[in-house]
């Protein structure tokens, strides 16, 4: 930490970020153990974290943890690519701890306080209670001010600095994603209007803002680590924004099929839900393409020596383009149509595709960020594997997908059941639930569970002690 | 399109796996008709796999009809899984042809 | 130097992202403009002249509600105050709901915040799934109060040793750790006997909203399976 190799205070600022990402990282794994737990075992901590406590900082602490590992990561790429300092660092780092203050307070509430009266005083102070954006009013308020200021110093520096594409791309895509929280911060009686609302935000966040973000950081990762023209690139980045937004904003459709929302939203939903995963192949084969060409003039050469400059962090990236397209893309795509969609609708299929697809678009290129960060940090010039890195890659990437494969398999036999043959009730439910299948099915989603913390907690140790080791070229 | 039925009728129980696993094998074999082309114009496969490739995309576009036949989808729905196929067999193309401009400008 | 084309230029995919960008998003608020009206709460006036809304308003507690096939659309959707000729919502016939058929629309509306905004504190969508969105731990509440379990002759009215629906439910939300129905258990969440009351109006007026015919079949067992 001391000799630092970093020149840009916004360089030291994102780590903070990448730092405090990543112990959220670890506690959504946690919560995830418990509430897995829970499935198998139910007495498991019963009225002491009972499931919806534990599911609760799980999904939120998985929000939490992206946010900061975005914000590190726009502070990461800003020197590189404006060429200048960022403007106003010094109030994003004071940012930085209210952010992070206000989260710790935040999951301690959760946590120990868990539920409130029925009244507006629980929403203002404990939690809101609506799934992914449970943070309280207090807490919705100091976020929009951190948000603020996140993107008054990423105007301010893409203004004054050299504006690339990538930095442009991100300056539209960030006032969207800071502008779209606000639609869920208000209370309705009417649950139709409240989830109306909320799926402006959860849905133009995870499959517009949030994906032309990957696609903005899988452009700056092609240049940085394989030196891909920058011009192929942005202009790939022009097209993904165009093919993401372009199916993306009206693909909202999809979470409009049963909330009391008119019918029309059937058509609109299902239309463009097929395209969007287009977008994905096509982000797939960009990277491919790029790294292939880049490869092949290296091999030109007659030089033997791969073009990426850093590892690991590729790797992540590459796992990002396949998970993108694996969990967002095939798995979104066979439960999206509305005629299928209303038996699965709320079921483990569910549940599986929001495992893969949260994972492959956004944990994975998160993590390559952070390896990154700690190349950059160490003055690394040539940044390889080592064991630990590979343990953490294949035991992330492959307990997420025994998971998802899991619960699957358990959404299978939960909905032929509880669904498509007891047409949903309390009775079809349970009876949905105690199939062995689906019983198995939960089994090796905790087993799978187990094997992607373990692979956590390589990755913590290799983030911690890879910049130390002494094969990397320097 | 508004007042249009789309449920015309349940699903029957036993064609829901078969929905699913031909869902899948859409963009699965969509892959292999993208990875296909992609591969050969990059160098990686040898020009005579191309036919393969091609073979690929009629796969996608009968798992297509299939999921949508036994989904009972309407008029609408069944355009629109048209698009999205014609889509897929357009992209590789759309996309080789700008790579290679783009290449072409800046590295000559 | 290659001649430049417009394919490889990128203003002109700048701009045609921005154009694109633009275009969802006017439509995506067009489509807002349209629905939102669609989706506002109706009033008690709406149901005493028999307007069919898909989201009636809270006085809709003092009616009786099914779940019935609408042969036009091909799904269900809700009747309220039993169906008429055409199988449509008559806005006739009412239900006692906790002694009382003549709940005001201030009071129905005093009681549906209650309930929803005890729907967000004790944070039923981290278990259950609401409108089918939530968590997946335990069962869907969308159409919770036309369950036959609580029912007249359901297992889950005899359980709570109550007479009517309500009345039971709102004492499972209340101690819900006396009444298990499987080793999976709903926790104490300190539910008072008025946000009880609450929570079941607001159930109760879910039930109400027409879901474009989620979930299908409600109620009616193995109805997928030998149903067509």
């Amino acid at each position: 930490m001391a000799n630092s190799h970093l020149k840009y205070e916004s360089k030291k600022l994102a780590t903070w970020y990448f730092t405090f990402a990543a112990i959220i990282f670890g506690a959504q794994l946690l919560f995830g153990l418990v509430a897995a737990i829970q499935y198998v075992m139910p007495s498991f901590m019963f009225e002491v974290v009972d499931f919806s406590v534990a599911r609760m900082i799980h999904i939120n602490a998985l929000v939490v943890w992206m946010v900061f590992a975005m914000f590190g990561s726009v502070y990461w790429l800003l020197p590189d690519e404006t060429g200048i300092e960022t403007v106003g660092v010094g109030i994003g780092k004071l940012l930085f701890w209210a952010f992070a203050a206000a989260i710790v307070v935040v999951v301690l509430v959760y946590l120990f306080i868990q539920v409130g009266p029925a009244d507006e005083t629980t929403i203002w102070f404990i939690h809101e209670g609506r799934e992914y954006i449970e943070a309280p009013r207090w807490a919705d308020f100091a976020i929009v001010v951190v948000a603020l200021g996140f993107v008054a110093n990423l105007y301010m520096t893409g203004i004054k600095g050299n504006r690339s594409g990538i930095v442009t791309v991100l300056m539209a895509d960030m006032i969207a994603f800071s502008g779209l929280y606000l639609t869920g911060m208000f209370y309705t009686d009417n649950i139709s209007m409240d989830q109306f609302w909320w799926w402006w935000v959860i849905h133009l966040w995870v499959e517009a803002t949030w994906e032309v973000f990957v696609g903005a950081l899988a452009a700056y990762g092609l240049i940085t680590m394989i030196g891909a023209h920058r011009k192929v690139v942005e202009m790939w980045l022009w097209i993904e924004v165009a093919m993401l937004f372009g199916s993306g904003i009206l693909g909202m459709g999809h979470h409009y099929f049963w909330i009391g929302t008119p019918e029309y939203w059937w058509e609109i939903g299902a239309l463009f839900s097929a395209l969007e995963p287009l977008p994905l192949v096509a982000m797939f084969i960009h990277v491919l393409y790029d790294w292939g060409k880049m490869q092949g003039q290296e091999d030109a050469k007659g030089l033997e020596q791969s073009v990426i400059t850093n590892k690991p962090a590729f790797t992540w990236f590459i796992l990002n383009a396949f998970g993108n397209f694996l969990g967002a893309g095939i798995w979104g795509f066979f439960h999206t149509l509305p005629q299928v969609n209303l038996y699965t609708h709320g079921t483990q299929f569910t549940s599986a595709h929001g495992h893969l697809a949260f994972f492959g678009a956004y944990a994975t290129i998160l993590i390559g960020m952070m390896y990154l960060g700690v190349q950059g940090k160490n003055g690394i010039k040539i940044m390889r594997h080592t064991k630990s890195s590979i343990w953490a890659t294949s035991m992330i990437f492959g307990g997420v997908l025994g998971m998802t494969m899991a619960l699957t398999i358990a959404g299978y036999a939960d909905f032929i059941i509880s669904r498509a043959q007891w047409g949903a009730t309390w009775e079809g439910y349970f009876a949905g639930q105690s199939g062995v299948w689906y019983l198995q099915g939960m089994n090796w989603r905790l087993i799978m569970g187990v094997v992607t913390f373990i692979g956590f907690l390589f990755l913590v140790k290799d983030l911690l002690s890879t910049g130390r080791a002494a094969h990397h070229e320097r | 399109m508004v007042g249009e039925i789309l449920m015309t009728q349940d699903i029957h129980v036993d064609d829901f796996l078969t929905i699913f696993i031909s869902s899948t094998l859409v963009l699965i074999f969509g892959g292999f008709y993208v990875g296909i082309y992609t591969a050969v114009k990059v160098n990686l496969l040898k020009k005579w796999t191309m036919p393969f490739g091609y073979i690929f995309w009629v796969l996608t576009a009968y798992c297509l009809y299939l999921m949508g036949s036994l989904m009972h989808v309407n008029d609408f729905t069944a355009k629109a899984l048209v698009v999205a196929a014609i889509g897929l067999l357009l992209l590789p193309h759309a996309v080789y042809y700008m790579q290679d401009r783009v290449h072409e400008e800046n590295e000559h | 130097m290659a001649k430049k084309s417009v394919w490889s230029d990128n203003r002109f995919w700048q701009r045609s992202a921005g154009w694109v960008t633009g275009v969802a998003s006017v439509l995506l608020m067009w489509l807002t403009f349209d629905t939102i009206p669609q989706i506002t709460l109706g009033t008690d006036a709406d149901l005493e002249n028999g307007v069919t809304k898909r989201v009636p308003g809270p006085t809709v507690i003092n009616y009786k509600i099914t779940y019935e096939m609408d042969k036009k659309r091909h799904h269900e959707v809700p009747v309220i105050g039993g169906a008429n000729a055409e199988g449509k919502s008559s806005f006739q016939e009412k239900e006692k709901f906790f002694g009382r058929d003549d709940w005001s629309e201030e009071e129905a509306r005093a009681l549906l915040r209650l309930g929803k905004l005890g729907s967000q504190a004790k944070n039923c969508m981290n278990c259950h799934t609401l409108l089918g969105n939530g968590a997946y731990y335990a069962p869907d509440l969308t159409k919770a109060w036309l369950d036959p379990a609580w029912g007249p002759n359901g297992p889950m009215q005899a359980m709570t040793g109550k007479n009517t629906k309500e009345e039971a439910m709102a004492e499972f939300l209340q101690f819900p750790s006396q009444y298990p129905t499987h080793a999976r258990m709903m926790p104490n969440l300190g539910i008072t006997a008025e946000e009880a009351k609450g929570l079941v109006a607001f159930l109760k007026h879910m039930s109400s909203i027409d879901t474009n015919g989620f979930p299908r079949n409600f109620g009616k067992i193995e109805g997928a399976v030998h149903g067509k």
